[in-house]
């Protein structure tokens, strides 16, 4: 290998880790929503895409800058929605039965953009195309410096309202032991909801980056998303936000590092291994859940 | 006529499926592995009849248990994980399976020119049935024989030991595991069955449509699979076959003259049907005359749901 193999691979790494922000973002979502309900929210990618889409309507008449606002406040109320209707109104003892109307959600979000876009990809607004920050011989896309920046703003925000605020104690105890919360006089059908209602501003957050790194939005991104997702919160281990993370990070480098070494058509063959290894070796992801917990 | 007898075939093909995903969701698993077995089974017999030239009954046994015996070495790894970290390994084995059929290229030379799988474009001239002069009433009859076959296999199953057994392990993994019942042989034996039904369901599926690409096994494919025994209902085999009428014959071929509303309609007609029945279509009163009316099974027993964490 020589000196300009390893720098188009340095390269892809870094442009893969940078993109792996959005991968972060959707994971914590899953992770999040695993951790107070116990079940899956399949259509929680699809949602994202969404509120990306919704977030377009604003996009003549205000700066691209609020366009992410919109993005994050569509995903909160898409969030609140998909709970009330898949989570709230069914039995709680019929895991799969929600497991199911949460597919049900994803083919109609999915559908329904298809049919209002009439199934054209949209251009999204991206910010500072163009301009890239060299460091070297290697460059930075800032568009995807932006994009991993404000993921990681993102991230943290959450981490402190987590930790620092009432209603982040609340979700950790309803996620810790429902009916001891519930005991101690907090409303779990208000925590679950303002939990999806979180997960939902990052997904909105997720998409609307997703939109600007790729330039267009379309429906073909919700099932590819939804499966890495799903791939990083296995990784990362179940209910584990710095777990989400850096899984996320990770999953986008080896993705587009074996993008480069074995060309597109084979990367994902060698994402989803990784998976099958962490599987078998450390079935627990990075950070496993605590043993023993109810 | 010929419509509905391709609709009938298409319905056949995908209750196999749905039975495949029945035997895990038995036993408390959610696999969505099925579309991988599913393909596996269809490439397989698909190679063997074109590119070997044998015959499709001793094909389609031989993609039976190709497919049993990849899901059995998917199955001992996948016992260590189970719920939500199931469901993402089977969806990461599935797409290995799509993503390796998107990349296999492998043709030979027969007298009618080059066959087998190629690549992006797919695994055209599975011509069989029509080199053979099968006509699609004979098409319907075997697909349907075979589904009833499986379907009097898996209800005797339901009513053996085996059968016992699988519903203990769905019911609670911990009770059955002190009372004295082999997890691991469990598991193992509903993923191996089930795989064998997919890889059947597979084999005839390449043979009925002559043209497989990676595009027919994605993870949709593999929801559907899922679908079809919770939307119908886990406690009784009729359940899903109830379902996938509902599904390929209702929505995706009913609806069609509502254009482009049909797929809208989908989504939203499958969480209805969630919300009113989150024990199955089983449960309502169409389901319980239709399971009375063809007496076969044990009346519909609560054994659904289970403790699957998903």
């Amino acid at each position: 290998m020589n000196y300009n193999n390893l720098l188009d691979l340095s390269q892809s790494l870094i442009d893969g880790v940078l993109f792996g922000s959005i991968y972060a973002l959707i994971g914590i979502g899953f992770t999040l929503i695993f951790g107070v309900m116990n079940k899956i929210n399949l259509s929680y990618a699809a949602a994202s895409v969404a509120a990306a889409y919704v977030s377009l309507l604003i996009v003549q008449t205000a700066p691209p800058a609020l366009v992410y606002v919109a993005a994050a406040l569509v995903g909160g109320v898409l969030g609140a929605l998909v709970y009330l209707i898949c989570f709230h109104l069914l039995p709680l003892n019929k895991p799969l039965a929600t497991l199911m109307s949460t597919v049900g959600m994803l083919l109609l979000i999915d559908e329904a953009i298809v049919h209002i876009t009439a199934g054209m990809p949209q251009n999204y607004p991206a910010m500072f195309v163009g301009a890239n920050i060299d460091i070297g011989p290697l460059s930075l896309r800032s568009d995807l410096l932006f994009v991993f920046g404000f993921g990681c703003l993102v991230m943290i925000g959450l981490t402190l309202l987590l930790k620092r605020t009432r209603l982040g104690l609340a979700t950790r105890a309803v996620s810790q032991q429902p009916v001891a919360a519930q005991l101690c006089g907090m409303s779990i059908t208000g925590t679950n909801m303002s939990t999806f209602v979180i997960a939902g501003f990052l997904g909105g957050t997720a998409g609307a980056m997703a939109g600007a790194a790729i330039g267009v939005l379309s429906p073909l991104l919700t099932l590819p998303l939804t499966v890495k997702g799903l791939v990083v919160t296995v990784i990362g281990g179940l209910g584990s936000i710095p777990g989400a993370i850096i899984a996320g990070l990770v999953v986008g480098g080896a993705e587009n590092l074996f993008q480069y070494l074995r060309g597109v058509s084979e990367r994902d063959i060698y994402v989803m291994l990784l998976l099958f290894a962490f599987l078998v070796f450390r079935p627990g992801g990075l950070f496993p859940p605590p043993a023993g917990r109810d | 006529m010929d419509f509905y007898l391709g609709l009938a075939q298409v319905i056949g093909v995908h209750t196999l499926l749905g039975l495949s995903a029945w035997c895990l969701l038995h036993t408390g698993q959610v696999s969505l592995a099925q579309g991988g077995f599913f393909a596996i089974g269809a490439y397989a017999s698909g190679m063997l009849t074109t590119m070997a030239g044998w015959p499709l009954g001793v094909a389609l046994p031989a993609a039976a248990l190709i497919s049993a015996t990849v899901a059995v070495a998917v199955g001992f790894p996948a016992l260590r994980v189970k719920g939500l970290m199931l469901v993402v390994a089977t969806v990461a084995f599935a797409e290995i399976v799509r993503l390796v059929c998107f990349n296999l290229t492998w043709r030979v030379n027969t007298g009618s020119g080059p066959v087998g799988p190629d690549g992006s474009l797919g695994f055209g001239g599975i011509r069989y049935f029509p080199s053979n002069g099968w006509s699609s009433i004979e098409i319907l009859i075997l697909i349907w024989g075979l589904v009833a076959a499986v379907m009097l296999a898996l209800a005797w199953f339901d009513r053996s030991r085996i059968g016992t057994l699988w519903r203990a392990v769905g019911e609670d993994e911990v009770a059955a595991q002190s009372v004295g019942i082999n997890l691991t042989a469990a598991k193992v034996s509903a993923f191996g069955i089930g795989g064998a039904i997919a890889g059947l369901s597979g084999g005839i599926f390449a043979h009925q449509v002559t043209h497989i690409e990676h595009g027919n096994f994605t993870i949709l494919l593999a929801t559907f699979a899922i679908a079809y025994p919770i939307l119908g209902g886990l406690a009784s085999l009729w359940g899903t076959v109830l379902a996938v009428i509902f599904i390929q014959g209702f929505l995706i071929e009913g609806l069609r003259v509502l254009g482009d509303w049909r797929s809208l309609l989908f989504g939203a007609l499958i969480l209805l049907v969630m919300l009113l029945r989150p024990s199955g279509i089983i449960t309502s009163p169409i389901g319980r005359w239709f399971a009375r009316s063809i007496r076969f099974d044990r009346p519909a027993a609560p054994t659904t749901g289970g403790k699957t964490h998903a």
